[in-house]
Protein backbone atom coordinates (compact mmCIF):
# COMPACT_ATOMS: atom_id res chain seq x y z
CA UNK A 1 0.00 0.00 0.00
CA UNK A 2 1.18 3.50 -0.79
CA UNK A 3 0.32 6.91 0.54
CA UNK A 4 0.40 10.43 -0.86
CA UNK A 5 1.82 13.12 1.37
CA UNK A 6 0.39 16.52 0.47
CA UNK A 7 2.16 19.53 1.92
CA UNK A 8 2.01 23.27 1.52
CA UNK A 9 4.02 26.14 2.98
CA UNK A 10 1.96 28.99 4.43
CA UNK A 11 2.21 31.90 6.85
CA UNK A 12 0.86 31.78 10.43
CA UNK A 13 -2.44 33.38 9.52
CA UNK A 14 -3.33 30.80 6.88
CA UNK A 15 -2.62 27.71 9.01
CA UNK A 16 -6.16 27.33 10.33
CA UNK A 17 -7.81 27.71 6.90
CA UNK A 18 -5.45 25.28 5.19
CA UNK A 19 -5.79 22.78 8.06
CA UNK A 20 -9.57 22.92 7.69
CA UNK A 21 -9.29 22.23 3.96
CA UNK A 22 -6.84 19.35 4.49
CA UNK A 23 -8.95 17.84 7.27
CA UNK A 24 -11.90 17.54 4.90
CA UNK A 25 -10.03 15.24 2.53
CA UNK A 26 -7.07 13.84 4.47
CA UNK A 27 -6.98 10.29 5.81
CA UNK A 28 -8.77 10.02 9.17
CA UNK A 29 -9.24 13.84 9.04
CA UNK A 30 -5.64 14.09 10.16
CA UNK A 31 -3.41 17.12 9.65
CA UNK A 32 0.17 17.72 10.74
CA UNK A 33 1.48 21.26 11.28
CA UNK A 34 5.20 21.91 11.45
CA UNK A 35 6.35 25.23 12.89
CA UNK A 36 9.98 26.24 13.25
CA UNK A 37 11.13 26.49 16.86
CA UNK A 38 13.99 28.16 18.70
CA UNK A 39 14.90 25.83 21.58
CA UNK A 40 16.54 27.04 24.76
CA UNK A 41 20.12 25.94 25.41
CA UNK A 42 19.57 23.48 28.25
CA UNK A 43 15.99 23.72 29.45
CA UNK A 44 12.61 22.62 28.12
CA UNK A 45 11.58 26.10 27.03
CA UNK A 46 11.28 27.01 23.38
CA UNK A 47 9.80 29.72 21.23
CA UNK A 48 7.92 29.43 17.97
CA UNK A 49 9.93 31.13 15.24
CA UNK A 50 7.16 33.20 13.67
CA UNK A 51 9.53 34.55 11.01
CA UNK A 52 9.77 31.13 9.42
CA UNK A 53 6.95 29.70 7.31
CA UNK A 54 4.75 26.86 8.52
CA UNK A 55 4.37 23.55 6.69
CA UNK A 56 0.94 21.92 6.77
CA UNK A 57 0.63 18.27 5.73
CA UNK A 58 -2.05 15.70 5.18
CA UNK A 59 -2.09 12.18 3.79
CA UNK A 60 -4.21 10.30 1.26
CA UNK A 61 -4.31 6.61 0.52
CA UNK A 62 -2.93 6.26 -3.01
CA UNK A 63 -6.10 4.77 -4.53
CA UNK A 64 -8.57 5.74 -7.29
CA UNK A 65 -10.18 8.42 -5.11
CA UNK A 66 -6.88 10.16 -4.42
CA UNK A 67 -6.80 12.17 -7.66
CA UNK A 68 -10.28 13.51 -6.93
CA UNK A 69 -9.36 14.55 -3.40
CA UNK A 70 -6.17 16.16 -4.64
CA UNK A 71 -8.11 18.20 -7.20
CA UNK A 72 -10.49 19.43 -4.48
CA UNK A 73 -7.54 20.40 -2.30
CA UNK A 74 -5.81 22.20 -5.19
CA UNK A 75 -8.98 24.16 -5.92
CA UNK A 76 -9.37 25.04 -2.27
CA UNK A 77 -5.76 26.21 -2.05
CA UNK A 78 -6.24 28.33 -5.15
CA UNK A 79 -9.17 30.11 -3.48
CA UNK A 80 -7.26 30.52 -0.19
CA UNK A 81 -4.30 31.82 -2.20
CA UNK A 82 -6.37 34.85 -3.15
CA UNK A 83 -6.69 35.80 0.54
CA UNK A 84 -3.28 34.85 1.93
CA UNK A 85 0.04 33.82 0.39
CA UNK A 86 -0.06 30.04 -0.01
CA UNK A 87 2.77 28.01 -1.51
CA UNK A 88 2.40 25.38 -4.21
CA UNK A 89 1.01 22.00 -3.21
CA UNK A 90 3.82 19.45 -2.96
CA UNK A 91 2.88 15.82 -3.46
CA UNK A 92 5.14 12.97 -2.48
CA UNK A 93 4.50 9.24 -2.61
CA UNK A 94 5.46 7.40 0.55
CA UNK A 95 5.48 3.66 1.13
CA UNK A 96 3.38 2.04 3.84
CA UNK A 97 5.58 1.24 6.80
CA UNK A 98 4.97 -0.54 10.03
CA UNK A 99 4.71 2.79 11.84
CA UNK A 100 3.56 1.10 15.01
CA UNK A 101 6.96 -0.57 15.28
CA UNK A 102 9.31 1.47 13.06
CA UNK A 103 10.32 3.80 15.92
CA UNK A 104 11.80 0.79 17.74
CA UNK A 105 14.59 0.79 15.16
CA UNK A 106 16.04 3.75 17.05
CA UNK A 107 16.64 1.58 20.11
CA UNK A 108 18.94 -1.28 20.83
CA UNK A 109 20.48 -2.80 23.90
CA UNK A 110 22.97 -0.25 25.21
CA UNK A 111 25.91 -0.67 27.49
CA UNK A 112 26.67 2.33 29.70
CA UNK A 113 29.82 2.49 31.78
CA UNK A 114 31.30 -0.85 32.86
CA UNK A 115 28.21 -2.63 34.14
CA UNK A 116 24.89 -1.03 33.20
CA UNK A 117 22.95 -2.55 30.30
CA UNK A 118 19.71 -0.92 29.18
CA UNK A 119 17.38 -3.41 27.50
CA UNK A 120 14.08 -2.43 25.78
CA UNK A 121 11.26 -4.91 26.50
CA UNK A 122 11.10 -6.25 22.94
CA UNK A 123 14.75 -7.31 22.98
CA UNK A 124 16.49 -10.16 24.76
CA UNK A 125 19.77 -9.89 26.62
CA UNK A 126 21.98 -12.66 27.97
CA UNK A 127 23.33 -11.03 31.11
CA UNK A 128 26.77 -11.86 32.40
CA UNK A 129 27.41 -12.01 36.13
CA UNK A 130 28.75 -8.47 36.26
CA UNK A 131 25.90 -6.87 34.28
CA UNK A 132 23.40 -4.60 35.98
CA UNK A 133 20.40 -4.92 33.65
CA UNK A 134 17.82 -2.13 33.47
CA UNK A 135 14.67 -3.08 31.54
CA UNK A 136 13.38 0.17 30.20
CA UNK A 137 10.96 1.16 27.44
CA UNK A 138 11.14 4.68 26.08
CA UNK A 139 8.02 6.64 26.90
CA UNK A 140 6.79 9.99 28.06
CA UNK A 141 9.24 10.58 30.92
CA UNK A 142 12.80 11.80 30.46
CA UNK A 143 15.54 9.25 31.05
CA UNK A 144 15.67 6.71 28.22
CA UNK A 145 19.40 6.21 28.64
CA UNK A 146 20.01 7.89 25.29
CA UNK A 147 21.04 11.23 26.72
CA UNK A 148 24.61 12.07 27.80
CA UNK A 149 23.39 13.48 31.14
CA UNK A 150 21.78 10.14 32.07
CA UNK A 151 24.82 8.19 30.90
CA UNK A 152 27.19 10.37 32.92
CA UNK A 153 25.10 9.73 36.04
CA UNK A 154 25.14 5.97 35.56
CA UNK A 155 28.92 6.05 34.99
CA UNK A 156 29.48 8.02 38.20
CA UNK A 157 27.13 5.71 40.11
CA UNK A 158 29.37 2.75 39.28
CA UNK A 159 32.22 4.38 41.17
CA UNK A 160 30.48 4.57 44.54
CA UNK A 161 29.14 2.10 47.12
CA UNK A 162 25.39 1.47 47.10
CA UNK A 163 25.13 -1.56 49.41
CA UNK A 164 22.64 -0.89 52.22
CA UNK A 165 22.35 2.80 51.36
CA UNK A 166 19.39 5.18 51.49
CA UNK A 167 19.18 7.11 48.22
CA UNK A 168 17.29 10.15 46.94
CA UNK A 169 16.73 10.47 43.16
CA UNK A 170 15.66 14.06 42.60
CA UNK A 171 13.96 14.68 39.23
CA UNK A 172 13.53 10.96 38.65
CA UNK A 173 11.94 11.10 35.17
CA UNK A 174 11.62 7.51 33.95
CA UNK A 175 13.18 6.28 37.20
CA UNK A 176 16.26 4.95 35.43
CA UNK A 177 18.66 6.21 38.14
CA UNK A 178 16.43 5.13 41.05
CA UNK A 179 16.11 1.61 39.64
CA UNK A 180 19.85 1.58 38.90
CA UNK A 181 20.58 2.44 42.55
CA UNK A 182 18.25 -0.34 43.73
CA UNK A 183 19.98 -2.84 41.45
CA UNK A 184 23.37 -1.76 42.78
CA UNK A 185 22.32 -2.72 46.29
CA UNK A 186 20.52 0.26 47.80
CA UNK A 187 18.00 -0.61 50.53
CA UNK A 188 15.67 2.33 50.10
CA UNK A 189 15.30 4.77 47.23
CA UNK A 190 13.07 7.83 47.36
CA UNK A 191 12.35 9.08 43.82
CA UNK A 192 10.90 12.58 43.54
CA UNK A 193 9.67 14.47 40.51
CA UNK A 194 7.44 17.49 40.08
CA UNK A 195 5.83 15.88 37.02
CA UNK A 196 3.10 13.30 37.81
CA UNK A 197 3.82 11.47 34.53
CA UNK A 198 7.39 10.92 35.70
CA UNK A 199 6.22 9.64 39.09
CA UNK A 200 3.94 7.14 37.36
CA UNK A 201 6.69 6.08 34.93
CA UNK A 202 9.14 5.56 37.79
CA UNK A 203 6.69 3.37 39.71
CA UNK A 204 6.01 1.34 36.57
CA UNK A 205 9.70 0.91 35.71
CA UNK A 206 10.48 -0.09 39.31
CA UNK A 207 7.79 -2.77 39.00
CA UNK A 208 9.14 -4.06 35.64
CA UNK A 209 12.59 -4.30 37.20
CA UNK A 210 11.30 -6.05 40.35
CA UNK A 211 12.47 -3.13 42.48
CA UNK A 212 9.07 -1.84 43.60
CA UNK A 213 9.68 -2.76 47.23
CA UNK A 214 12.86 -0.68 47.25
CA UNK A 215 11.79 2.36 45.20
CA UNK A 216 9.13 4.83 46.40
CA UNK A 217 8.09 7.40 43.78
CA UNK A 218 6.41 10.61 44.94
CA UNK A 219 5.42 13.94 43.45
CA UNK A 220 7.50 16.70 44.93
CA UNK A 221 10.85 18.37 45.30
CA UNK A 222 13.51 19.00 47.91
CA UNK A 223 13.80 21.86 50.36
CA UNK A 224 12.49 25.37 50.04
CA UNK A 225 13.75 26.35 46.61
CA UNK A 226 11.09 28.14 44.55
CA UNK A 227 10.06 25.79 41.77
CA UNK A 228 8.22 27.81 39.17
CA UNK A 229 11.22 29.33 37.47
CA UNK A 230 12.98 26.14 36.52
CA UNK A 231 10.03 24.16 35.34
CA UNK A 232 9.62 26.36 32.30
CA UNK A 233 6.27 26.37 30.57
CA UNK A 234 5.16 23.14 32.21
CA UNK A 235 5.33 24.74 35.62
CA UNK A 236 2.11 26.61 35.08
CA UNK A 237 0.24 23.36 34.49
CA UNK A 238 1.80 21.40 37.30
CA UNK A 239 0.98 23.78 40.11
CA UNK A 240 3.24 23.92 43.12
CA UNK A 241 4.32 20.45 44.14
CA UNK A 242 4.97 19.39 47.70
CA UNK A 243 8.42 20.21 48.98
CA UNK A 244 10.15 17.65 51.17
CA UNK A 245 12.67 18.53 53.86
CA UNK A 246 15.22 15.98 54.89
CA UNK A 247 18.09 16.19 57.35
CA UNK A 248 21.10 13.88 57.47
CA UNK A 249 19.01 11.19 55.83
CA UNK A 250 20.60 10.11 52.57
CA UNK A 251 23.84 8.28 51.86
CA UNK A 252 23.53 9.21 48.19
CA UNK A 253 21.62 11.89 46.28
CA UNK A 254 21.27 11.55 42.51
CA UNK A 255 20.13 14.69 40.71
CA UNK A 256 20.01 14.90 36.93
CA UNK A 257 18.28 18.25 36.62
CA UNK A 258 19.52 21.62 35.36
CA UNK A 259 22.52 23.75 36.29
CA UNK A 260 20.37 26.63 37.57
CA UNK A 261 18.46 24.27 39.86
CA UNK A 262 21.64 22.79 41.31
CA UNK A 263 22.79 26.32 42.09
CA UNK A 264 19.60 27.01 44.06
CA UNK A 265 19.59 23.64 45.85
CA UNK A 266 23.18 23.65 47.22
CA UNK A 267 22.12 24.09 50.85
CA UNK A 268 19.24 21.62 50.56
CA UNK A 269 21.55 18.92 49.20
CA UNK A 270 23.98 19.52 52.05
CA UNK A 271 21.22 19.35 54.68
CA UNK A 272 19.65 16.19 53.25
CA UNK A 273 22.93 14.23 53.02
CA UNK A 274 24.34 12.23 55.93
CA UNK A 275 27.85 13.33 56.96
CA UNK A 276 30.19 11.73 54.41
CA UNK A 277 27.27 11.30 52.00
CA UNK A 278 27.71 11.49 48.23
CA UNK A 279 25.99 13.83 45.77
CA UNK A 280 25.94 13.06 42.02
CA UNK A 281 24.76 15.97 39.89
CA UNK A 282 24.21 15.99 36.15
CA UNK A 283 22.33 17.95 33.50
CA UNK A 284 24.93 20.71 33.60
CA UNK A 285 25.68 22.35 30.25
CA UNK A 286 29.38 23.32 30.12
CA UNK A 287 28.66 27.07 29.94
CA UNK A 288 27.00 26.90 33.38
CA UNK A 289 29.58 24.62 34.98
CA UNK A 290 31.35 27.43 36.85
CA UNK A 291 28.08 28.50 38.52
CA UNK A 292 27.50 25.01 39.91
CA UNK A 293 31.11 24.60 41.06
CA UNK A 294 30.95 27.95 42.88
CA UNK A 295 27.55 27.23 44.48
CA UNK A 296 28.64 23.84 45.84
CA UNK A 297 31.98 25.18 47.04
CA UNK A 298 30.15 27.97 48.86
CA UNK A 299 28.11 25.50 50.94
CA UNK A 300 31.11 23.27 51.67
CA UNK A 301 30.54 20.28 49.39
CA UNK A 302 33.84 18.69 48.32
CA UNK A 303 34.29 17.82 44.67
CA UNK A 304 35.41 14.21 44.18
CA UNK A 305 34.86 13.49 40.49
CA UNK A 306 34.14 15.35 37.26
CA UNK A 307 33.05 13.76 33.97
CA UNK A 308 32.12 15.24 30.62
CA UNK A 309 30.38 14.00 27.52
CA UNK A 310 29.75 16.37 24.61
CA UNK A 311 28.50 19.68 26.03
CA UNK A 312 27.51 18.11 29.36
CA UNK A 313 29.25 17.93 32.71
CA UNK A 314 28.50 15.77 35.75
CA UNK A 315 30.02 15.81 39.24
CA UNK A 316 30.41 13.69 42.33
CA UNK A 317 30.63 15.72 45.56
CA UNK A 318 30.96 14.63 49.17
CA UNK A 319 29.56 16.16 52.35
CA UNK A 320 32.38 16.44 54.91
CA UNK A 321 32.20 13.66 57.51
CA UNK B 1 16.04 16.57 34.15
CA UNK B 2 18.16 18.22 31.57
CA UNK B 3 15.58 18.09 28.88
CA UNK B 4 16.10 20.06 25.72
CA UNK B 5 13.45 20.30 23.04
CA UNK B 6 14.38 18.79 19.68
CA UNK B 7 11.04 18.93 17.88
CA UNK B 8 7.52 20.24 18.27
CA UNK B 9 4.85 18.54 16.17
CA UNK B 10 1.25 19.70 16.01
CA UNK B 11 -1.38 17.24 14.86
CA UNK B 12 -5.11 17.49 14.33
CA UNK B 13 -6.58 14.12 15.13
CA UNK B 14 -10.03 12.63 15.62
CA UNK B 15 -10.62 12.32 19.38
CA UNK B 16 -10.22 8.78 20.67
CA UNK B 17 -9.15 7.46 17.26
CA UNK B 18 -5.45 8.12 16.80
CA UNK B 19 -3.59 5.26 15.10
CA UNK B 20 0.02 4.83 13.96
CA UNK B 21 -1.27 5.33 10.37
CA UNK B 22 -0.86 8.80 8.78
CA UNK B 23 -0.59 11.47 9.87
CA UNK B 24 0.77 10.17 13.20
CA UNK B 25 3.25 7.59 11.84
CA UNK B 26 4.99 9.69 9.18
CA UNK B 27 4.88 12.90 11.27
CA UNK B 28 6.35 11.32 14.41
CA UNK B 29 8.36 8.46 12.87
CA UNK B 30 11.47 10.56 12.36
CA UNK B 31 11.43 11.75 15.98
CA UNK B 32 11.90 8.18 17.25
CA UNK B 33 9.33 8.51 20.02
CA UNK B 34 7.12 5.67 21.24
CA UNK B 35 4.21 6.10 18.82
CA UNK B 36 2.02 3.43 20.41
CA UNK B 37 2.41 5.02 23.83
CA UNK B 38 1.34 8.35 22.37
CA UNK B 39 -1.72 6.97 20.52
CA UNK B 40 -2.89 5.00 23.54
CA UNK B 41 -2.55 7.96 25.88
CA UNK B 42 -4.18 10.40 23.45
CA UNK B 43 -7.13 8.07 22.85
CA UNK B 44 -7.66 7.56 26.54
CA UNK B 45 -7.61 11.28 27.31
CA UNK B 46 -9.91 12.23 24.43
CA UNK B 47 -12.31 9.26 24.57
CA UNK B 48 -15.12 11.43 25.96
CA UNK B 49 -14.99 13.74 22.94
CA UNK B 50 -15.23 11.16 20.14
CA UNK B 51 -16.66 12.78 17.02
CA UNK B 52 -14.66 15.97 17.37
CA UNK B 53 -11.16 16.94 16.31
CA UNK B 54 -8.76 17.57 19.17
CA UNK B 55 -5.45 19.10 18.11
CA UNK B 56 -2.42 18.07 20.08
CA UNK B 57 1.07 19.55 20.41
CA UNK B 58 3.79 17.00 20.98
CA UNK B 59 7.14 18.13 22.37
CA UNK B 60 10.06 15.78 21.78
CA UNK B 61 13.13 15.96 24.01
CA UNK B 62 16.76 15.22 23.31
CA UNK B 63 16.55 11.64 24.61
CA UNK B 64 13.43 10.88 22.54
CA UNK B 65 11.10 11.08 25.49
CA UNK B 66 8.11 13.34 24.91
CA UNK B 67 5.19 15.19 26.41
CA UNK B 68 2.07 16.51 24.77
CA UNK B 69 -0.73 18.93 25.46
CA UNK B 70 -4.23 18.93 24.07
CA UNK B 71 -5.24 22.15 22.34
CA UNK B 72 -8.46 24.02 21.68
CA UNK B 73 -10.64 22.69 18.81
CA UNK B 74 -9.77 23.96 15.31
CA UNK B 75 -11.11 27.42 14.46
CA UNK B 76 -13.24 25.87 11.72
CA UNK B 77 -15.05 23.60 14.21
CA UNK B 78 -15.72 26.52 16.56
CA UNK B 79 -16.97 28.62 13.64
CA UNK B 80 -19.33 25.90 12.44
CA UNK B 81 -20.73 25.60 15.93
CA UNK B 82 -21.15 29.37 16.30
CA UNK B 83 -22.83 29.64 12.90
CA UNK B 84 -24.96 26.55 13.55
CA UNK B 85 -23.90 24.70 10.40
CA UNK B 86 -22.89 21.11 9.68
CA UNK B 87 -19.47 19.94 8.72
CA UNK B 88 -19.00 19.88 4.95
CA UNK B 89 -21.67 22.47 4.10
CA UNK B 90 -20.10 25.07 1.87
CA UNK B 91 -16.97 24.55 -0.17
CA UNK B 92 -13.81 26.54 0.40
CA UNK B 93 -14.34 30.12 -0.69
CA UNK B 94 -18.05 29.89 -1.52
CA UNK B 95 -20.43 32.34 0.10
CA UNK B 96 -23.57 31.82 2.08
CA UNK B 97 -22.63 28.97 4.36
CA UNK B 98 -23.78 30.95 7.39
CA UNK B 99 -22.86 33.88 9.55
CA UNK B 100 -21.62 34.89 12.99
CA UNK B 101 -21.70 38.20 14.85
CA UNK B 102 -18.75 40.46 15.74
CA UNK B 103 -19.27 39.52 19.39
CA UNK B 104 -19.04 35.82 18.52
CA UNK B 105 -15.88 36.50 16.53
CA UNK B 106 -14.31 38.21 19.55
CA UNK B 107 -15.33 35.32 21.78
CA UNK B 108 -13.82 32.73 19.40
CA UNK B 109 -10.63 34.76 19.12
CA UNK B 110 -10.34 34.80 22.91
CA UNK B 111 -10.92 31.03 23.10
CA UNK B 112 -8.32 30.28 20.42
CA UNK B 113 -5.87 32.98 21.48
CA UNK B 114 -3.49 30.68 23.44
CA UNK B 115 -2.99 28.40 20.43
CA UNK B 116 -2.74 30.88 17.58
CA UNK B 117 0.68 32.48 17.90
CA UNK B 118 -1.10 35.82 17.71
CA UNK B 119 0.30 38.79 19.62
CA UNK B 120 -3.06 40.19 20.70
CA UNK B 121 -6.75 39.46 20.44
CA UNK B 122 -7.09 41.69 17.36
CA UNK B 123 -4.52 39.58 15.53
CA UNK B 124 -6.35 36.43 16.66
CA UNK B 125 -9.63 37.91 15.36
CA UNK B 126 -7.99 38.51 12.00
CA UNK B 127 -6.96 34.85 11.79
CA UNK B 128 -10.42 33.59 12.77
CA UNK B 129 -12.10 36.03 10.36
CA UNK B 130 -9.81 34.74 7.58
CA UNK B 131 -10.80 31.17 8.35
CA UNK B 132 -14.49 32.17 8.41
CA UNK B 133 -14.17 33.87 5.03
CA UNK B 134 -12.47 30.84 3.56
CA UNK B 135 -15.37 28.68 4.76
CA UNK B 136 -18.02 30.98 3.32
CA UNK B 137 -19.10 32.22 6.75
CA UNK B 138 -19.80 35.95 6.85
CA UNK B 139 -19.38 38.24 9.85
CA UNK B 140 -22.30 40.55 10.65
CA UNK B 141 -21.91 43.87 12.42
Amino acid sequence: MQWLELSVTVDTEAVESVSELFAQYGYNGGVAVEEAIIPSLDSPEYQIDTNKPVIVRTYLLANEQAADAQTHIERGLWVLGMMRPVGDLQVKTIAEEDWANAWKEHYRTRRIGQRFVIVPSWLQHEATENDVVLNLDPGMAFGTGLHPTTQLCLELMELIEFNNTTVLDLGCGSGILAVGAAKLGSQRVLALDTDPIAVEATAENARINHSETLVTALEGSLGDAPLEHWLGWEGAQLGTPQSYRHHNEFDVILANILAKVHVVLGNDYLAALKPGGVLITSGIINEREADVVAAFEAVGLEQVERRTQGDWVAFTHRKPA
Amino acid sequence: MAKKVTAVVKLQLPAGKATPAPPVGPALGATGINIMAFCKDYNEKTSAQVGTIIPVEITVYSDRSFTYILKTPPAADLLRKAAGIQRGSGKTGTQGAGSITRAQLRQLAETKMPDLNANDVEAAEKIIAGTARSMGITIKD
